[in-house]
């Protein structure tokens, strides 16, 4: 931008022959410029661990646009980062819904952009600018109560997931997810942190135990093999009985016909 | 049919001969009657209905290679039958039902309900197959033909069973005794009123104020499924939790089912409340009805992003932030909100009853 208006404004004074120079000499005029303001920015960040001072060079290139400098956020563009913690940037990095491919009612998950290394850089870049949600500590997130977690999954989430975690639709566009891509740390990571349209769920509201309980839930329940033989999208009474009606009686009807026509 | 009644009220000995079966003449002595093959009497009682075989086309001769085949066809279809029920039996028992959670692969407790299904259509549908096949190769063809009178029975038949019936009910004195006949209409007519009221007494019953009211009450805190108070700490700005009155089953109430809803703060900063109603709201806390005005289903899609409130049935839409008014689909009435405030220890208690009526409307609703 800047070394956009130096140039015209220079070019306008000098000839011709000589804008390319005057091209040059703008570049390093912004150079410089950069170089002078490096330095100030990052001594404001002295605390930044190594990781994080990677995690700060993947957030410049590849976030600063929407989220704005110094994770303030930018209107209409993109949220501020400042509190939302590691929690948060796992979810939406690793399941590659950040950074997004274009700015729809819904971020869907894609192939991730980011290696897990830089995932992790990037959750200590944000987490140290005002901490947030972090990742649990435990290393098995299943390790709960299989039935309250049913209970707690039909009262909690089922009514946008659907019963059976194969998401459903919301207002203008946007949808819950599927969860059937999910792993544990995406279910724990997204209770935390509420992505997009979904609210959040402290710690305090379901404790750690509670979540743990839903995870092994909800992955028991996409383990399970479908008794009838075959799920129909596993979507409910309603593609079950259009099967029937659809089907079965075609099947029915064609029997009937075919009985009819050799008496 | 008269032949039933050989009693007093015959007129003497009249066989009504007249018109109907052509019956055989005289029937056959007692020694001729002896004598007579099976078949022969079979076809004796054909004559004397009136029924006579017009075609009939020879039976499968015994011991052919046409009903060799018939039998082999019928017998393999009620073999495959019986194989069929005890592949069933056996696949009941001994086929490993149980799943394995270690997600994802084939499974053979996949096949489990498919099979005996299978199994068991298969053994119906060929006991089916088996009994079509029987009928239509090995069982006689033959084409019967009966005959029936034309028009009225004879005059003699028609007097006497009136006079038979008319007998009998004069014999009940019913005619004569009043008293008897009155009661006895009355005693039907009252049973069969009576009869009426389990079935329509069930489908009356005064509600009372049950529309009007759910189980809150002022200074009832608002606690999670598992019976725990809830303090503003405890949830995060975007977040929902469903909350029930702390009363007996509460936490199965129908119409005490609530939202605590807490908004992002720069939707608490422009939420406007349903004039009246500005204190019902505790901060960026708002609790409203979790049944929907329109047909009385759960709405608890909450979407913290726009705040608004959506039911699963018929996609009504609520906006959290402006009274949970209806913004799109079939619902026409705001979800009615519940007074908030906090206790002395810090937790949400109502304030008071929801002060209008919860759910979809009905009948005697002023609002």
């Amino acid at each position: 931008m800047r070394a956009r208006t130096t140039r015209s404004h220079r070019t306008r004074r000098r000839s011709r022959l000589s804008s390319a120079a005057a091209l040059l000499l703008a570049l390093t005029a912004v150079g410089g410029l950069y170089s002078a303001l490096a330095p100030s920015s990052s001594a404001q960040e002295q605390g930044l661990s190594a990781e994080a001072q990677a995690g700060q060079q993947l957030y410049e290139n590849g976030c600063i646009t929407c989220h704005g400098r110094n994770l303030q956020g930018v209107q209409d563009q993109g949220p501020s980062l400042i509190g939302v913690g590691e929690a948060a940037v796992y979810f939406q990095v690793s399941t590659g819904r950040m950074p997004v491919a274009q700015h729809d009612a819904q971020i869907q998950r894609k192939t991730p952009v980011y290696d897990d290394a830089q995932v992790n850089q990037l959750m200590a870049y944000v987490q140290a600018n005002g901490g947030g949600p972090m990742l649990p500590a435990e290393q098995n997130l299943r390790d709960g109560n299989l039935a309250d977690g049913g209970e707690l999954f039909r009262l909690n989430c089922a009514s946008c997931h659907n019963f059976a975690g194969r998401g459903g639709a919301l207002s203008s566009g946007k949808a819950a997810p599927s969860l059937n891509a999910s792993t544990d740390l995406d279910i724990y990571t997204a209770m935390l942190s509420g992505p997009q349209s979904m609210p959040v769920f402290g710690d305090n509201q379901l404790s750690p135990e509670q979540k743990r309980s839903i995870i092994d839930y909800i992955q028991t329940l996409k383990a399970t093999a479908d008794p009838g033989g075959a799920g129909i999208g596993r979507a409910g009474p309603v593609p079950e009985g259009l099967v029937i009606w659809v089907v079965g009686i075609t099947l029915c009807l064609a029997a009937c016909l075919w009985a009819g026509s050799r008496a | 049919m008269t032949a039933a009644h050989p009693g007093a009220h015959e007129p003497g000995g009249a066989q009504p001969a007249a018109g109907t079966p052509p019956t055989a003449g005289p029937g056959p002595t007692d020694e001729e009657l002896a004598g007579m093959s099976r078949r022969e009497l079979v076809q004796l009682g054909g004559e004397m209905d009136g029924v006579r075989v017009v075609h009939a086309e020879p039976p499968v001769s015994p011991g052919s290679r046409q009903e060799k085949r018939a039998e082999r066809q019928i017998a393999m279809a009620f073999t495959g039958a019986g194989l069929s029920a005890v592949a069933f039996m056996v696949l009941f028992p001994a086929w490993p039902w149980r799943q394995r959670y270690d997600g994802g692969g084939f499974q053979l407790s996949s096949l489990f309900t498919p099979l005996l299904g299978i199994t068991l259509a298969l053994a119906l549908t060929l006991v089916g197959v088996g009994v079509v096949l029987w009928a239509k190769n090995l069982m006689p063809y033959e084409v019967v033909v009966q005959d029936r009178h034309e028009g009225a029975s004879p005059e003699i038949e028609r007097q006497t069973t009136a006079a038979t019936l008319m007998e009998g009910l004069t014999e009940t004195g019913i005619a004569r005794r009043t008293v008897i006949k009155r009661s006895l209409g009355f005693a039907g007519a009252a049973l069969g009123v009576l009869a009426a009221f389990p079935l329509i007494g069930a489908l009356i019953k005064k509600p009372g104020d049950a529309l009007y009211t759910t189980p809150w009450r002022s200074g009832m805190q608002l606690l999670s499924s598992n019976g725990v108070p809830i303090r503003p700490a405890d949830m995060l700005p975007g977040s929902l939790q469903t909350v029930f009155p702390p009363v007996q089953g509460g936490n199965r109430s129908a119409d005490g089912v609530t939202m605590l809803i807490r908004l992002l703060p720069e939707q608490a900063a422009n939420y406007r409340a349903r004039p009246g109603q500005e204190s019902f709201r505790w901060n960026d806390f708002l609790a409203f009805s979790k049944i929907c005005t329109h047909a009385g289903c759960p709405v608890s899609l909450y979407e913290r992003q726009t705040a608004r409130i959506l039911c699963p049935c018929h996609q009504s839409q609520f906006d959290a932030t402006n009274d949970a008014k209806p913004i799109s689909g079939p619902a026409t009435r705001s979800l009615p909100q519940l007074p908030l405030e906090l206790d002395a220890n810090g937790y949400f208690t109502a304030k008071s009853d929801y002060t209008e009526p919860i759910g979809p409307a009905f009948w005697e609703r002023s609002s």
